[in-house]
């Protein structure tokens, strides 16, 4: 009741006039000019935003499918992408700890796997996987419905999404893996990282023939995924797994690891750098087209700014006025440019096989540059108006 | 007597600092009661755009005193000028309206200062909008009116809030003829109905001739500062009329300080036929009807009377007569009426003469 009665009084013309609304939308051409340029600045930053996103992404993906409640891996290792094996016999010590339910071996390669386009014949280095098809280690439903193929020797699955050369977006057909002849028996949707172009998945016997190894003691076991028994205390198990495994061979969470590998990526390896640069340019550029932008409509309401302190508005208003018009001003062109970044996203991930997506993250993040470019260069205009000499409009 | 709206005490004014340092105000001396209409007239430069400016609370007093609407200005630090402010009505050269707003909207920015509530600022904003002749543009935008509208939506805006104080620099410079009339009647009805006063630096005769005083001004002093007495015109305004042609100066004057200024707004009723007649009518400014049995008869304006021939007869008023326009008028009660046509035997008889040859 109180409600339906405070608007009908709205109605009536209460709401104080919504001065830097009207400026805003009084001149649709000049609203379409500011909210283009502004939001050119906010889609280069945006794109930055997104490529970032996409790089941890994409690094992050493969451990992301891991099919694992905890992981063990050389302590050694300071990214997920190097060679440290750990001794197979880990995994039994592991396996006795109460409360794992399994402890599975995780092959991996990512520098002695070479893979020949079934095209051309041209030969490339790819990552590969291998693991025992009785002993599942993916969330990829493609690859565990290949199991049962993949006890076939020399046999692989290949990532549909690798990088277009490469060759493998087929459903059958062969190849050669290190020189080995291997049949294509179905794919899955992984997609490339930074270090990596495509990605295979075998049998432990395949990857330990690719790699020129034993069959029954493969090389290259770089992780061992423990899957705990339900109703497992996790961090009891996990504390007793510290234990009962030496100390060069580290127990962590699958969050953990992905954290672990997050944070590699964005302070050591100078790629977290380089996006930063790339937001930092963009956010530059859209300060410089937002204050030319604030700068012009401040300069051309000079008079009426004036006339308004003349008549008794303290200057604070004013500061409002010009705050409130810049904030729009930012939500104008960050919401067409936010748009249309989805579609650019998919595009490029498409085209560079990124997985660039729209985050909530990404969103606010970009909202919060965009209305703090718009507030500081409309902070450097307003000088302007509180100096404005109300005396002078007489 | 009231207490006067505006006090000016001793003002020097400097532009400039050092050697650059320039008087432009010498010891003006100035006070305005309630319900004056002053023109302050003077060739570009001599400061009275500076004295405006000063009376307004707009630059800050260097030395001497100002005292407006019982305030003292000297005293007041920049926020309690910037509140002043609030109780003046400004009316400037430049409209300076916002383009993004409609008419309406910038009369509501002076509304949001003042003291309306807000469920009846549409309904205040329409009146005044709709007295300076734009009732039909209310919701209009600046650049879909011409000058003289933006102009008087200024005005609005500068008098919305009822001001007992009203500045304004040269209001009329951009209007037409009818503009102007609309400007200085709104003027008039509110020096009358707020008794408020009204300095205004203008050059234009039409509004010259409706000032109560006139301040002149040279080179920063006020050279001259005249009260033009209501007597003074309306003898000339009585000698105009054949009637009145008998009188002596000095019967003429008395019968001019006996009158009383009055104002009427559009559509009043100031006499009604068959009511008995009390008063004498004196037109100043406006127009009015003469209605008999429902007819208009006749137009009178700016110079003309009526109500005399009720009063000479004894007789019921024989015709009503309206408004048309804001109208101002100067009243004689019957009695001073009479005994101005007793003092008088060329009167009398001028009259009797006029009136029952007639009847």
């Amino acid at each position: 009741m109180a409600i339906a009665f405070s608007t009908l009084a709205r109605r009536g013309g209460s709401r104080p006039v919504p001065l830097a609304w009207r400026s805003l939308t009084a001149n649709k051409r000049r609203l379409l000019r500011s909210s283009a340029g502004i939001g050119f600045a906010v889609l280069l930053m945006l794109m930055q935003l997104g490529f970032e996103g996409a790089f941890f992404n994409a690094s992050l993906q493969v451990l992301r499918a891991l099919d694992a409640d905890i992981v063990l891996q050389s302590t050694h290792k300071y990214q997920f992408a190097t060679e440290d094996p750990i001794p197979t016999s880990v995994l039994a010590s592991a396996s006795a700890v109460a409360g794992v339910a399994s402890a599975r071996p995780l092959y991996a390669d990512w520098f002695g796997l070479f893979w020949k386009d079934p095209d051309d014949g041209k030969v490339y280095l790819v990552r590969g996987f291998g693991f025992d098809p009785d002993k599942p280690v993916f969330l990829f439903p493609e690859i565990n419905a290949g199991r049962a193929l993949l006890k076939q020797q020399d046999t692989v699955l290949v990532d549909r999404r690798a990088r277009r050369f490469l060759g493998m977006d087929r459903t059958g057909g062969q190849s050669e893996l290190n020189g080995t002849k291997v049949a294509i028996v179905g794919n899955f949707a992984l997609g490339p990282d930074f270090t990596s172009d495509g990605t295979v998945v075998m049998s432990a016997a395949t990857f330990a023939a690719a790699m020129h190894g034993a069959a029954g003691n493969p090389p290259g076991m770089e992780a061992g995924l423990i899957k705990l028994s339900p109703g497992a205390d996790r961090a009891m198990v996990l504390a007793a797994l510290k234990k009962s495994v030496p100390a060069e061979i580290a127990v962590m969470t699958k969050a953990q690891l992905i954290e672990k590998e997050r944070a590699f990526q964005a302070d050591v390896s100078s790629a977290g750098p380089i996006f930063a640069i790339g937001t930092i340019v963009g956010f530059v550029v859209g300060m410089l087209i937002s204050y030319q932008i604030i700068f012009t409509e401040v300069s051309d309401q000079l008079p009426q700014y004036a006339t308004l302190k003349a008549i008794g508005y303290p200057t604070v208003y004013l500061l409002r006025v010009v705050l409130e018009q810049a904030a729009l001003n930012g939500i104008s062109g960050w919401v067409p440019a936010w748009l249309l970044s989805l579609g650019l996203y998919r595009l490029i991930g498409q085209i560079a096989l990124l997985p660039m997506r729209m985050s909530v993250e990404i969103s606010l993040v970009s909202l919060a540059l965009t209305l703090s470019m718009c507030l500081i260069s409309a902070a450097i205009a307003v000088g302007r108006v509180i100096r404005t000499d109300p005396a002078a409009v007489f | 007597m009231p207490s006067p709206v505006v006090v000016v005490d001793g003002l020097n004014h400097f532009y400039g600092e050092g050697v650059a340092r320039n008087q432009v105000l010498f010891d003006n001396r100035i006070e305005v009661p309630p319900g004056q209409l002053v023109v302050m007239t003077g060739p570009s430069g001599a400061g009275k755009t500076t004295l405006l400016t000063l009376i307004g609370a707009l630059r800050s007093v260097q030395e001497g005193r100002i005292e407006v609407l019982g305030r003292d200005l000297s005293q007041l630090p920049p926020h309690g000028l910037v509140e002043v402010r609030r109780d003046i009505g400004f009316i400037f050269q430049m409209h300076n309206l916002f383009d993004a707003l409609t008419a309406y909207e910038n009369v509501k920015m002076a509304m949001q200062l003042g003291h309306e509530r807000p469920e009846t600022m549409r309904r205040r904003g329409m009146e005044i909008l709709d007295r300076l002749g734009l009732g039909h543009r209310i919701d209009y935008k600046p650049r879909n009116l011409s000058g003289g509208e933006r102009q008087r939506v200024a005005i609005a805006r500068a008098l919305v809030n009822g001001p007992r104080l009203v500045l304004a620099d040269e209001p009329t410079a951009a209007l037409d003829r009818e503009s102007t009339r609309k400007v200085i009647d709104l003027l008039k009805a509110t020096t009358a109905e707020h008794d408020a006063a009204v300095i205004m630096v203008t050059h234009d005769y039409r509004i010259i001739d409706s000032a109560d005083r006139l301040v002149h001004m040279v080179d920063g002093r006020i050279v001259s500062d005249v009260v033009m007495h209501d007597a003074l015109r309306i003898c000339e305004f009585l000698r105009a009329i054949d009637l009145f042609r008998a009188l002596t100066p000095v019967q003429l004057t008395n019968v001019a300080e006996k009158m009383q200024k009055r104002h009427y707004a559009v559509g009043e009723t100031i006499v009604r036929e068959g009511e008995s007649g009390e008063e004498f009518f004196l037109i100043s400014d406006g127009e009015v009807d003469v209605v008999r049995a429902d007819h208009e008869v006749a137009r009178l304006a700016r110079g003309d009377f009526f109500g005399e021939v009720a009063l000479i007869s004894g007789e019921p008023r024989n015709a009503t007569i309206l408004a048309t326009e804001p109208l101002d008028t100067f009243v004689l009660g019957k009695s001073d009426f009479q005994s101005a046509v007793e003092t008088s035997a060329p009167f009398r008889d001028q009259l009797y003469r006029t009136y029952f040859s007639r009847h």
